[in-house]
């Protein structure tokens, strides 16, 4: 059974982290030096999220299917959920097909390092917001 | 201590022999069609190298549809469209690629738009993209570095934008491999030992990096020993076909270890090297080996240590630290012998590396993508070090 009962939770869990990350520097500063702009699709529940690195701070546009982006992942929502407790190894994902990469993955590849303290950010996320229930301890 | 989690995809045939180009074709029958369309380049043709192939695949029922010669050094989208086109033209039901890495590369990836049609970048860069298997894919490797007859990898480069593309999916994996160490003996010293040493470093960094397995370990270590065992031999007479042969066999296992464990420090140096100054990648490899193995000592010295002994180190009464210096010094020893051989350069400068670039070589290596296999967090101030020490 998936982690998420419905798309408004899951917008609301991922779109709410990733502008958290937006607003940490530590993670924000070299995800903006990439100039990455990446399409996440997820399935089940169904959501699109853009994450526009590409001006001065990160914007992230949920819904946005027009965006001519760099990257394009698909997975489903529940391996986003756990990718982003550190627990997904993202190549072994790829070859898994558990997620699907368009676009240049070498850069995809580079990002990892400077998202590494999102891993410890998510859990302490979601019990500060109230999803406590989503948490994996 | 074994991995959380980890797969083994190896679906490619390999066969090994000598002659085996041109009696190969029986093992085409379970693939189900009868007409190829041929990829290689002019070199390969030149040397007569298709010839047995063409005959042996005449004999057996087998048509060649069509012929295509014009893969540049850096296999280009505009060569895989080609190639997809006139493949699907000619009325072939599948590919078979004849050459070192760029012609492999590119016939791999023209059979995403040959057997699926589409665009080359906009629907396959990336990876796993695939649902479905292509068209038979058949490579006749004539060097022995890459192992890209055992991979899922693609690498395309992209005149237009000045960049390389990368096309990872278990479905470029070729149907067989036919390893044939007449198809080798013409290569040249120098490309024999640079592409020998890449295939050492595959071998080397899949064997140390973070996703290691024991299958990819054990590839990894039976290539080791060969190429120990003959890449001196294969530089030093190109005739001496055991010793070709054996270089085909480690070149092939290096690939399967690397496709499934990937490689490290040593090809992000690398890749950040030739991009910028142009130094082929195999020599590039092969002069920062011993300096990227010096970056990963520390953490990765028990498994230096364990690979010492494979390369001919006699360790007894070795500690851990001793035995794992003298890998690295084995390797060192291994490219000294080379280099006599007039076959490579052992230092970046005498491979016409400007000085003034190195802290640029080492900017960009600490931004490849290869550094997140490597066992030791890559830092540009720390490899510049190693950077300047193989200068």
């Amino acid at each position: 059974m998936a982690v998420f009962k419905n798309h408004e939770v899951f917008k609301e869990v991922i779109v709410g982290f990733f502008n958290l990350l937006g607003d940490t520097p530590q993670v924000a500063d070299r995800l903006l030096a990439s100039k990455m702009v990446i399409r996440f699709i997820y399935s089940d529940p169904d959501l699109a999220v853009v994450v526009d690195c590409s001006g001065d701070k990160m914007d992230v546009r949920p819904d946005d299917m027009d965006t001519k982006v760099i990257v394009e992942m698909s997975m489903k929502a529940d391996i986003a959920h756990k990718f982003w407790f550190g627990k997904v190894n993202l190549t072994m994902a790829l070859t898994r097909r558990q997620m699907v990469a368009k676009g240049p993955v070498p850069k995809i590849l580079k990002l990892l390092p400077a998202i590494k303290p999102s891993y410890a950010m998510y859990p302490k996320y979601l019990d500060d917001n109230g999803y406590a229930q989503y948490n994996i301890h | 201590m074994l991995p959380e989690y980890y797969q083994f995809h190896h679906p490619t045939k390999v066969m090994y022999g000598e002659g085996l180009v041109g009696d190969f074709a029986h093992e085409l029958e379970e693939l189900g069609v009868k007409n190829y369309f041929l990829v290689s380049d002019h070199v390969v043709d030149g040397l007569g190298l298709i010839q047995p192939i063409r005959e042996g695949l005449a004999e057996a029922g087998f048509r060649i549809t069509g012929e295509f010669y014009d893969v540049p050094q850096d296999a280009s989208v505009e060569a895989v469209e080609s190639i997809s086109r006139q493949a699907k033209d000619s009325g072939a039901e599948g590919l078979i690629a004849v050459g070192g890495g760029s012609v492999i590369d590119a016939a791999k990836a023209a059979n995403f738009i040959f057997s699926e049609g589409g665009d080359l970048i906009a629907d396959y860069s990336g990876a796993a993209t695939l649902v479905r298997p292509l068209k038979p894919f058949i490579v006749i490797p004539t060097t022995a570095g890459t192992g890209s007859e055992n991979t899922l990898v693609a690498v395309i480069y992209d005149v237009a934008n000045k960049t390389k593309l990368l096309f990872s999916d278990k479905f470029l994996l070729p149907d067989l491999a036919v390893l044939d160490p007449l198809m080798t003996r013409s290569l040249p010293p120098g490309l024999t030992a640079s592409t020998g040493m890449d295939a050492l470093t595959h071998a080397v960094e899949s064997y140390v990096g973070v996703d290691a397995s024991p299958h990819s370990e054990a590839l990894a270590v039976a290539a080791i020993k060969n190429i120990f065992q003959y890449l001196v031999r294969a530089t030093k007479n190109g005739d001496d076909l055991e010793a070709r042969g054996g270089m085909l066999i480690a070149a092939n296992m290096a690939g399967s270890a690397f496709s499934h464990s990937m490689v490290g420090c040593v090809h992000a140096m690398g890749h950040a090297v030739g991009g910028l100054t142009r130094v082929p990648h195999g020599v590039a490899n092969a002069i920062l080996l011993p300096h990227g193995m010096e970056y990963n000592f520390e953490v990765s010295k028990e498994k230096y240590a364990a690979l010492a002994p494979v390369m001919g180190v006699d360790t007894t009464g070795m500690s851990v630290d001793e035995a794992a210096r003298a890998a690295i010094a084995a390797v060192r020893d291994l490219l000294r012998q080379l280099n006599a051989l007039d076959a490579i350069p052992v230092r970046l400068k005498d491979a016409g590396v400007p000085h003034e670039s190195l802290p640029a070589i080492a900017e960009a290596a600490a931004e490849d993508g290869t550094i997140v296999y490597n066992p030791r967090e890559v830092e540009a101030e720390e490899i510049l070090i190693h950077v300047r020490n193989a200068y």
